[in-house]
């Protein structure tokens, strides 16, 4: 049984990393800070009294539903604001907005901070970053589990609910496709 | 033309995705605070659900288990409340059935005093004829005697 100290390393330990792979897939930062708390209560309701040693799997799963969870709110959310924006086309008097406008500029501060070489990881990231982005849902979520949370092939079947050839078969697509766009970018890992 | 799958082995593919990793682990690293800071706030806001469902877990446990009358209290109030009205229910059952039995047999009991202590005996009741008699006897009686009341005027 994991104590409060256990958990409490385990979920600072995966907190950023969890945020990031919510923010690739929810690409909204709030929502994705929705997302991981309500991963990280789920844990501690209602699996806090697991072993440490199965907090990774059982979080990671956790994870992934509240994000298709998120998805599925936004389609119904998504389906009514078309529906109304629909009855009140006629009298709508924003039709000078702009969404330009509401566009803010990426925070690129950082960039400049530590010279070419900071700039060279930096830009190489954001390729990364914006490649795994554009990934498949599953392929995604196969590939970032099997690497980056470093999960079995196994325990990424488990956590998908597939069979483990199909996390193969993901895997494999995912590295592919990552690996051939940035090198369209002339960038080789 | 060689495909580009072909080139990409499986060794590859790990190495790519590990460097990947990597990567990723690093630009997580460096998130800006404000996003640092929401993340500590929604990890203590879990440790503390945690907390509250701990407590609300182990009260019926440890209650059940120990001899102790303060931890066992809950425990033991809680048994007879549902035993109580159980007990009632039944011996409530118990007593209906009792007084029933009770008065049915007073009931044969005074049906048997009354034919025990009348003149005619219990065997009459059993004759036909006599049960015609009981029918019509007495009216006949009664209106012979009428008839005499008034000749003797």
């Amino acid at each position: 049984m994991a104590s409060a100290q256990e958990l409490s390393d385990f979920l600072s330990s995966v907190e950023k990393r969890a945020f990031k792979q919510a923010v690739y897939a929810v690409r909204d930062e709030d929502a994705a800070l929705d997302v991981v708390q309500d991963a990280m209560i789920k844990l501690a309701e209602k699996y806090g009294d697991r072993p440490a040693a199965e907090l990774p799997l059982i979080f990671t799963r956790i994870l992934q539903n509240r994000i298709h969870d998120w998805f599925r709110r936004q389609k119904v959310r998504n389906a009514w604001v078309t529906l109304f924006s629909n009855m009140g086309k006629k009298t709508d008097e924003n039709d000078d907005f702009d969404p330009l406008e509401s566009l803010s500029a990426p925070d690129d501060s950082q960039i400049h901070q530590d010279g070419a070489q900071k700039l060279e990881q930096s830009q190489l990231l954001q390729a990364l970053e914006s490649e795994i982005a554009k990934l498949p849902v599953r392929q995604r979520e196969a590939f970032l589990m099997r690497y980056w949370d470093e999960l079995s092939i196994t325990e990424t079947a488990k956590a998908m609910s597939c069979s483990e050839g199909s996390v193969k078969t993901h895997c494999s697509r995912a590295t592919q496709t990552l690996a051939k766009a940035l090198k369209l970018k002339g960038i080789t890992l | 033309m060689k495909h580009f799958d072909d080139q990409f082995t499986e060794i590859q593919a790990d190495q790519f995705g590990r460097a990947s990793a990597a990567l990723l682990s690093q630009s997580a690293q460096s998130l800006p605070a404000g996003i640092k800071d929401r993340l500590h706030a929604a990890r203590m806001k879990a440790l503390s659900a945690k907390k509250a469902e701990k407590v609300l877990a182990q009260k019926p446990v440890f209650a059940g288990i120990s001899g102790n009358w303060n931890s066992g209290s809950n425990g033991l109030w809680d048994t007879v409340g549902w035993m109580a009205p159980l007990v009632v229910l039944v011996f409530g059952l118990i007593g209906i059935a009792q007084w029933q039995d009770d008065s049915r047999i007073n009931d044969i009991a005074e049906v048997d005093a009354a034919l025990l202590s009348d003149g005619v005996p219990p065997d009459a009741y059993a004759d036909s004829g006599f049960l015609a008699f009981l029918k019509n006897g007495p009216l006949s009686d009664s209106g012979d005697s009428a008839t005499d009341s008034v000749q003797s005027k």
